[in-house]
Parts: C-alpha cells; sequence; structure tokens
C-alpha cells in the first residue's frame, strides 16, 4: 500500500510542478498588462503586484489603437474560409488515401509529410513572387489560399478516424448503387464530425496565432488581423510591454474560452481510430 | 447491418477490425468485374478527390521549393531585376566553409530537448489516461501553451530570463541567490531556448499521445491487471505498441523541427550568443548579406538533411504499416 | 515515374519563375515637382519604420497638415516592424507604397529601377544637404527628412556627480570617466543594449569622427577598417574595452530599449551611444518618468584632431517616389512638403537638411565648444555596400559587434586582435573579389 501511496503522490507532485511551469510565466504577463506605464518606468520586479488591480487603460490601448474590431472581423473571415477549406480537403484526401488503393498513393502521403518538413522562412521569396503572380497580394485570399495548403496533422487526425468506419458501410451503399461521391457524402463525411471538431479548434487556432502570413501578405491598414494588430505596437522604436501585455491577454482570451469550452472534442478527435 | 451500431463513434472498434482484410480496392472481390467504363471511373476517383488538396500543394508548396532549387544556382541578391547563373558555385561554397555546418551544433540542444518532450508527454499522457483527480484541469493545463501566440510567448519568456525576472524572483523565494544570466552564455542560452521550446510543444505531443492511449480498448487492461500486470507491464506491452504510429510521426516531427528551429531564438535572441540556427543563419544570409543565392541553396541543403533523417529513423524502427499513418 | 516528375517538377518550376518575372522596367522615371498645389491628387502610401509614429497618431497629424496645402491628396501610412526585410521581399513586385525609404539592401546601381528621379543633383545641391548618397548618374532618387550626428547620450547629473566636467578627449580618457562613475555612483556607466540588436550599429557611424575626415568612406572601401589608427578599430577597441572593463551592464542578453530610456533618464544609465534622433526620444521618457528632462545631454566622440571634437553629419533614412507609382506627383509633393514644411525635423531636435538652415538648439554645446561638422563624401557608398555583404562581414547590421561584446565578456573565445584581425582578412578578399584593390 505504502509503494503505492508514494507512486499516486509522486504522480500528483508531477502535475502540480508541471501546471505551476505552464502558468507561471502566463501569470506574470495578466499581472504585467495591469501595470501603469509609470510603473514600468520604475522598473518593479516581474512577480510585483500592479498598483491597481483594475487598471484597464492598458487593455483600452491595445483594443483601440490595434484597431481591434477590424481585425476580429477580418479573422473570422480567413478562419471561416481557410478552416472549412481544411477540413474539406483534408477529408477528402484522407478518404482517398484510405478507401482506395492507386499507384501513386504512397507518393501523394509522402508529398505531404514532406511539405510539413519544409521550414516555411526559407521558402518566403518564392512563395511571395507566386503569391503577389496571382495578384492575391494585400488581398484576404493570399493568408486563405496558403492556410489551405498543406497540413499533415489534419490528414492524419481524419485518417485516424476514417479508419474506424467500416468499410463494410461503403460497401452496402455501393450495393445500394452510390458512388464514391455519394458515399463520400453522406456516409463518411457525417461520421466524421468529432474528428472535423478536432481539426477546426486545432487548425483555426494555428491560423489565427499566425503573424508572419497575414503580416507579409496584407500590410494595408484595414487588413489587419489579430496578431498583426497586437504587433503594432512592438516595432524597433516603440516596445511599451505594458500595452502588448494586454494585448497578449485580449488575443490569448478567444484561445482560452474556445479551448475550455471545446476541450472535449479535441480530446475525442485525437482519440478515435488511433487503433491498428 | 449489425455492423452500423456496433462500429461509429465509441472507439472501440478494434474488434470490428479484425473482419476480412478490408477489400484492398473498393469493389473487387465479390461483384462480377465492372464493365470497363466503370472501372476506368473507379481508377480515376481517387484521383479526383485529390485534385483540390494536390493543387494547392504543388502551387503553394511546391512551386516556390522548384523556384528556391532554381534561385539556389544563381547569384541572386534578392531584389534586383537581374541575376547570373553560377552553376553549382553556392554548392561549392557551402561544402568548403565549415563554419557554415557549425550551426548545426545548436540543434543538437534543440534534439535533446525533443526527446525529453517525448519521454515527459509519454509520462503525463499514461498518467492522466487512468483516474487522476482533476484530470481535465491538468489536461487543460498541458495543453494550453501549444495554443498561445508565438511572439507573445518570445516576450513572456525574455521577462522570464532576465536579471532579477520571473526565474531569479522564484529562485530567491526558495533562498537561492544566483548571478547566473541564463541567455548570457552559449550553453546556458542554448539550454534555456530549448526549454522554452519544450514548454511550448510538449502539449501537442501529449494530446496525440494521451489519444493513442485511449483508444486503446478497455478490457485489455482489465484483461491484464486480472493477469496481475502492474502499471509497468501494462504500458510495454499494451499501450507502447498501440501508440507506435503517433511516436513515429511525433519522432520524425522532432527530428525535423529540431533541425529547423527558427521562431524561438530568433526572437528570444535573434542568434546571438551562441544560439543561431541553421536556418537563421540562412535567413540572415538572404537577406541581411543579400546572398538569396547561397541562401536558397543553404535552405535546399537543410531540407536535404531532414529527409535523410527521416528515412533513416523508417529505416531503423520499421512500421508493419505501409504508411507512417 | 518519380524520376521523371522531379525533373518535370524543376522545369515547371522554373518556367514559373520566369512567369513570376521580375517588376517591369520603368526605368528613368522622373516624380516632376507640381508647382500648382490645386492640380495634385490622389491618395499616396507611405511606407515608413517608425511603427510608433504611426501608431500613435503623429503621422496622421503630419497627413492632415499636408492636406491643408494638397487638399486632393490622401495619405495613408504602413509602418513595417523589420522594415529592410519586410521591404525588400515587397520590392520583387511593383507594389511597395508611392513614398518609401530607401532600404540599405538595394544596390545603388538599381536605384533607377525602383524609384523615379527626384531631379538632377545640380540643382538640388543647391537647397539640399547630403545629396550624393542617393546620386546615380547625376540623377538624385531619395531625401532625407532630417539630418544626424552620432553621439553618446548621457545622464549630465551623473556625470557631475561622479566629478566630470568636461568632455573627455580620447577614449583612455573616456574610459577613465566611466570607472568614476561606477565608483562613485549607482548607475551602469554603459548600457549596451545588446539584445535591441539595432542600437549596435550605432558604432559603425564613428566612421568619420575620429579622423575628422571628409573622405573616411572611400578609405573604407580602399583599405582594411580595422587597421591599427583606423576610425572603425578606434571605436570597436572602445566598445570592447569598456564591455571588458566591466563597465557596461551586467546581462547583455536581456536588455530592453524601451525600458532603458526611462533608467537613463533617472540616472541608473549613464551613457549610450547613439545619435542625435534619440535625444527626443529620451527627453519625453524623462517627463514620462518625473525627471528633469535637461539632464539628457549630447556628447561627441572622444577623439579630437587639432585640439577640435568632430561630428560626421549624415541623413538618416532617404525617402523615394517609387518608380510603378500611379501618382507621382502627389508622392513628389508629400516628399517636398515633408523635408520643407512640415516640421518633422525640428519636432526630432534633428538637423536640416536645408542647406542654410541653423544647428538645432540641442547640438548648441557643440557649437560652444567649437565641434567641427563635416558630411562624408558618400561617392564610393556603393562599392561599401557591395564589399560588405560580399565579405558577410555586415557593417549596418548587430552581428559583428554581437560578437565583439561576447567575446569582451568572455562568452566568446578569443582575443580582440585575432577577431579584427579575421574582420580585416574577409574585408580585404571581399575587396578582392569585388574589384576595388
Amino acid at each position: 500500500m505504502t509503494r503505492r501511496a508514494v507512486a499516486r503522490t509522486f504522480v500528483y507532485l508531477s502535475l502540480v510542478l508541471a501546471t505551476v511551469v505552464v502558468l507561471l510565466p502566463l501569470g506574470v504577463i495578466v499581472l504585467t498588462s495591469f501595470k501603469s506605464e509609470r510603473e514600468m518606468a520604475d522598473d518593479s520586479g516581474a512577480l510585483s503586484l500592479p498598483g491597481d488591480l483594475l487598471n484597464l487603460h492598458n487593455y483600452v490601448t491595445a483594443f483601440q489603437d490595434g484597431e481591434m474590431l477590424s481585425a476580429f472581423a477580418n479573422t473570422a473571415f480567413i478562419l471561416l474560409f481557410a478552416v472549412s477549406g481544411t477540413v474539406l480537403i483534408g477529408s477528402m484526401t484522407a478518404y482517398a488515401i484510405d478507401r482506395f488503393t492507386f499507384r501513386f498513393r504512397k507518393l501523394v502521403i509522402a508529398l505531404f509529410l514532406v511539405a510539413t518538413l519544409v521550414p516555411g522562412v526559407t521558402t518566403q521569396v518564392a512563395t511571395f513572387r507566386l503569391v503577389n503572380s496571382f495578384g492575391m497580394f494585400d488581398t484576404l485570399w493570399a493568408p486563405i489560399a496558403l492556410y489551405m495548403g498543406t497540413d499533415i496533422v489534419s490528414i492524419y487526425i481524419f485518417l485516424q478516424f476514417i479508419r474506424s468506419i467500416p468499410v463494410s458501410l461503403d460497401e452496402s451503399a455501393r450495393l445500394d448503387g452510390a458512388n464514391a461521391f455519394t458515399i463520400y457524402r453522406k456516409i463518411i463525411f457525417p461520421l466524421l464530425k468529432p474528428a472535423i471538431a478536432t481539426v477546426v479548434i486545432v487548425k483555426g487556432i494555428t491560423v489565427y496565432n499566425d503573424f508572419y502570413i497575414p503580416f507579409l501578405y496584407m500590410p494595408s491598414e484595414d487588413l489587419g488581423v489579430i496578431s498583426t494588430s497586437l504587433f503594432r505596437f512592438k516595432g524597433p522604436f516603440a516596445a511599451h510591454w505594458e500595452t502588448i501585455s494586454a494585448g497578449a491577454v485580449l488575443v490569448i482570451l478567444p484561445t482560452l474560452i474556445a479551448f475550455l469550452s471545446l476541450q472535449r472534442f479535441i480530446y475525442n478527435g485525437f482519440m478515435k481510430g488511433a487503433t491498428r | 447491418m449489425t455492423d452500423t451500431t456496433e462500429a461509429g463513434p465509441t472507439g472501440r472498434s478494434a474488434a470490428r477490425r479484425k473482419e476480412p482484410p478490408p477489400a484492398p480496392a473498393t469493389g473487387t472481390p465479390g461483384p462480377p468485374p465492372a464493365p470497363r467504363g466503370t472501372r476506368l471511373w473507379r481508377g480515376v476517383t481517387p484521383w479526383l478527390f485529390l485534385i483540390a488538396p494536390l493543387a494547392l500543394l504543388l502551387t503553394f508548396t511546391y512551386a516556390p521549393i522548384a523556384n528556391m532549387v532554381a534561385y539556389s544556382f544563381t547569384d541572386w541578391d534578392g531584389v534586383s531585376p537581374e541575376l547570373h547563373y553560377t552553376g553549382a558555385g553556392n554548392y561549392t561554397e557551402l561544402l568548403t566553409r565549415p563554419e557554415l555546418f557549425e550551426v548545426f551544433f545548436v540543434s543538437g540542444y534543440y534534439l535533446a530537448a525533443s526527446a525529453l518532450q517525448i519521454v515527459a508527454a509519454l509520462y503525463f499522457a499514461t498518467i492522466l489516461s487512468f483516474n487522476v483527480r482533476f484530470r481535465n484541469f491538468f489536461k487543460g493545463v498541458l495543453f494550453f501553451p501549444y495554443l498561445i501566440n508565438g511572439v507573445a510567448i518570445g516576450f513572456v519568456f525574455l521577462y522570464f530570463f532576465q536579471d532579477g525576472g520571473t526565474l531569479d524572483s522564484v529562485l530567491s523565494l526558495f533562498g537561492v541567490h544566483t548571478d547566473h544570466a541564463w541567455l548570457g552564455t552559449p550553453t546556458s542560452a542554448n539550454i534555456s531556448l530549448a526549454g522554452v521550446s519544450v514548454w511550448r510543444y510538449m502539449g501537442l505531443n501529449f494530446v496525440l499521445f494521451l489519444g493513442a492511449i485511449q483508444s486503446v480498448p478497455g478490457e485489455l487492461y482489465e484483461a491484464a491487471e486480472l493477469d496481475g500486470a502492474n502499471r509497468w507491464h501494462q504500458f510495454r506491452y499494451i499501450i507502447a505498441p498501440g501508440i507506435k504510429p503517433v511516436l513515429s510521426l511525433s519522432v520524425i516531427l522532432s527530428i525535423s523541427g529540431s533541425l529547423s528551429v527558427f521562431e524561438i531564438p530568433y526572437i528570444m535572441t535573434g542568434g546571438a550568443t551562441g544560439t543561431e540556427t541553421f536556418v537563421i543563419q540562412t535567413v540572415k544570409l538572404a537577406f541581411q548579406f543579400n546572398k538569396t543565392g547561397l541562401a536558397s541553396a543553404a535552405a535546399v541543403v537543410l531540407l536535404l538533411i531532414v529527409l535523410a533523417a527521416t528515412w533513416v529513423q523508417r529505416r531503423l524502427v520499421p512500421d508493419d504499416r505501409v504508411d507512417l499513418v | 515515374m518519380n524520376r521523371r516528375t522531379i525533373p518535370a517538377l524543376l522545369t515547371a518550376g522554373l518556367l514559373l519563375s520566369a512567369c513570376t518575372g521580375t517588376a517591369g522596367t520603368s526605368k528613368g522615371a522622373d516624380a516632376k515637382a507640381v508647382d500648382d498645389p490645386s492640380k495634385v491628387s490622389g491618395t499616396i502610401k507611405v511606407l515608413t519604420q517608425r511603427t510608433d509614429l504611426v501608431q500613435d497618431g503623429t503621422m496622421k497629424k503630419y497627413a492632415d497638415d499636408f492636406r491643408k496645402t494638397y487638399p486632393k491628396v490622401k495619405v495613408e501610412f504602413e509602418g513595417l516592424t523589420n522594415y529592410e526585410a519586410d521591404v525588400k521581399i515587397r520590392m520583387n513586385t511593383e507594389n511597395y507604397g508611392d513614398v518609401l525609404l530607401i532600404p540599405g539592401v538595394i544596390k545603388k546601381s538599381d536605384y533607377p529601377k525602383f524609384f523615379a528621379s527626384l531631379g538632377t543633383q545640380a540643382e538640388r545641391a543647391k537647397k539640399y544637404r547630403f545629396t550624393g548618397f542617393t546620386m546615380v548618374g547625376g540623377k538624385v532618387y531619395g531625401q532625407s527628412p532630417i539630418g544626424v550626428t552620432p553621439g553618446f547620450v548621457y545622464n549630465k547629473r551623473v556625470w557631475r556627480e561622479a566629478g566630470i566636467t568636461d568632455w573627455p578627449t580620447t577614449p583612455a580618457e573616456f574610459i577613465t570617466a566611466l570607472k568614476a562613475i561606477k565608483a562613485k555612483t549607482d548607475a551602469d556607466p554603459y548600457y549596451t543594449n545588446f539584445a535591441a540588436q539595432w542600437p549596435l550599429t550605432s558604432w559603425t557611424y564613428v566612421n568619420g569622427s575620429v579622423g575628422c575626415d571628409t573622405g573616411a568612406t572611400t578609405k573604407l572601401v580602399e583599405g582594411d577598417p580595422w587597421a591599427k589608427g583606423a576610425d572603425l578599430r578606434v571605436g570597436d577597441t572602445l566598445l570592447y574595452d569598456i564591455v571588458h572593463e566591466g563597465l557596461a551592464e551586467k546581462d547583455p542578453t536581456t536588455t530592453n530599449w524601451e525600458a532603458s530610456k526611462p533608467r537613463l533618464a533617472k540616472g541608473q544609465i549613464a551613457t549610450q551611444w547613439l545619435g542625435t534622433w534619440a535625444v527626443i526620444q529620451f527627453r519625453d521618457a524623462a517627463k514620462k518618468a518625473g525627471v528633469d528632462p535637461a539632464d539628457i545631454g549630447f556628447m561627441p566622440f572622444p577623439a579630437q584632431v587639432g585640439g577640435k571634437f568632430c561630428a560626421v553629419v549624415g541623413p538618416d533614412y532617404n525617402q523615394a517616389v517609387n518608380v510603378h507609382s500611379e501618382h507621382k506627383a502627389a508622392a513628389r509633393a508629400w516628399i517636398d512638403w515633408f523635408t520643407d514644411k512640415s516640421g518633422y525635423g525640428e519636432d526630432n531636435l534633428a538637423i536640416s537638411p536645408l542647406k542654410d538652415a541653423p544647428l538645432p538648439a540641442v547640438l548648441q554645446p557643440y557649437t560652444d565648444a567649437g565641434v567641427k561638422f563635416i558630411e562624408v563624401d558618400d561617392t564610393a557608398g556603393a562599392q561599401l555596400k557591395l564589399i560588405d555583404s560580399e565579405s558577410e562581414v555586415g557593417l549596418y547590421g548587430p552581428d559583428y559587434r554581437q560578437d565583439l561584446v561576447d567575446l569582451a565578456r568572455g562568452a566568446r573565445k578569443g582575443s580582440l586582435d585575432g577577431f579584427l584581425g579575421d574582420l580585416g582578412k574577409r574585408w580585404t578578399d571581399a575587396q578582392r573579389s569585388v574589384g576595388t584593390r
């Protein structure tokens, strides 16, 4: 019994430690976001409490100067198209890969995997010229097109899930005269709901947090997204950390809310069908 | 029709999978061979589904890569309208300048950190798949860092490692007063940055492993416990085989991630004090010294190295599955 | 199958790269000034690196002022955080604003391909200084709204407390002064701002101040910048000594630019090597921190020629008109107005680019001390950039100085002589391959 108790204590201890490690740096940001410029100038320690715990001044500045309202609108637009695009494309790819054997199957999978291994930052000049030649520069379509491009993690999630949908369903539908597309639309897609939820969340958050692509391809002020709005404040000449912290908290907040309410789907989505 | 009710989103479909080998090509065994037109249609169908994804993939990923390969044979400076073909000159230069490859040592730190990361993720995934109090809270906490904005993380940790910053304050709570500059020396800085990387990405590995572990049917655990297996045995014989594909994917992503580390060190130190990674060096070559041709060659070399590493890993730990997923 | 697809992909890629092509060649276009303001119209985009000024609305105020004289022109601003890298990528297209600051990466010989000319040097030089910096083929392509001179921003009160009354005249005296500050006050004598990276590049502008030589740039192109007694060697050695003697901050890797301003104002930091452009920022920080802005002082590099200090005056970033712009007249109007009439220079306590303008008040101590002002001849500027890129030294980048600071504080192995000698060798090798030797 004692051995059990020791083991259990160790387990809880490690969990608590991990929690502290995760939450501590974040907590400091929250504290900083409530400090005034004067307090920052006074260089109070990182762990010190701000003078006024409800000093919302920085939040107001971050929201207004960062034009977060229009940023939210733009972000929502991009999210809508990029995420639904990814869901459609990812599920179609997974369907094709799992349900059919065809000559280049392995090659296709390899293509997607290799694409993920290429660091995007090294191809930026080439990608930029390409996007520009399509005339998509400085429009909302540039990031949408780029986000829909490749995503092995989404494909993996769909693939794992599709594997647990028995082929017999396909076969009985085929006997009823359905073609591949009908099978996909009427049987596979509806059954993928948990996986879709997972992909929506994970991909959505990745798109939401991405900074470089919107920054490079949509320089116009009215095309700002949430992540770039945060970085209007950080230039080589101005780094007002108290405003940036407030902005960061504002940016993280929707993520947190989405995460807390949709947790279940995330875990379930990764879980389904990950059998052999 | 019983299939439909028993299968479906309960996840306990391991038994289900034991049915006769899934028809490799739908429709081939069973009904008499379909007329030629239909067979052609069937051959083409998968490609129809793949048109959109492949088109996007080829256009936005592979076309730039091809362009980049083309640039690597020139002396382009990245913006001038004129460029000259220099053949394999850039590649020769890469191979004759050892200092360009020395930066890979820095990746070693991240590689070691990823190993730790995977082990930690496995550990937490295992203990959190059994009954632990406040399970959901812990799951949430561990996954959350993955969802946070990259530059925000950079700032958080710059503050963290500062002289008198968060880390120093916490240590002083325990009575430990060090005068250590956490980002001050190459070794210390690389370890700290690798630590930030672990903080950020462990959540993803954790959730992937958790999903895989929880998909193993419960009956197996019960049966094993009845047979007297303890946690460790359960891990070794039940969990481990079940998560092989996920583990494989994680290892590949870790290796490629370690070799192409960019964001965290770039944001936090800009590559100074011995924290420069290969990709940071490539970016500097392209944007500070206008050697886009050379930088493209470097990027191509990196890609080849990552592919080679992946191939080696697949050879060493073969999967009985044909695809890695 | 695979063997055939790869060459196919490559060919497709090469074809694509040909298609994505380069910016068109509207070489030799001019942006002429139009005399009648009511005839100028359009919406123009101005690219700038001053994200802070775009953010807090200062630039908008200038735009509104501009509108009073040119009612039909609307000005929009785009602030770029990593200006050089971001603009460079955009210049691969035709879409890089109507007015932009000329990035350092563009080869001087390429200026006509990207920018519209503002006039011949002969006519511009009558009114403006620094025309040589953007002159190609007799035509001028850019105009800087302000002139700057590098120097030390320092806290007068702290220096007084340490017992120093006069500006040091040699590097050795400077070190002694810093040591006195360290012994007698609580302040960090010097702050490198290592982590922000770009402040370290200001040490390159020491070039010319030490030897008081208008041909300093040409010297860099033709000789070894780190030969014994050369300007850069003197400057870099001073920086090395400051850090080596423990007169800089304890942990350079976690410095904070923004925080350093109030800290210097309050006297927790004594000195930083920057330029006139910084003084206004530090004075603002002083006001916000509740301290007297008059404590902020400015002094030249500790080197004298003929018993007098020397200060190099040069342009800041030059504004230029995009050669593909569809509103060249409006763009030109903005540049002219911004340089001549906007008051941007005065607001920034900067040296005016107009030939006959007086020096700003902040440089009054300089005039009192009889500091000699010189402009460095930039004819060899294009060659300088070529050698700089070829050698991968990066005079205008932070890297080699960060390595220098690391060397000085023991985070990097080697000796100063070895380090500078290596830089010199790479530089002279590059000179040979570029063909200026």
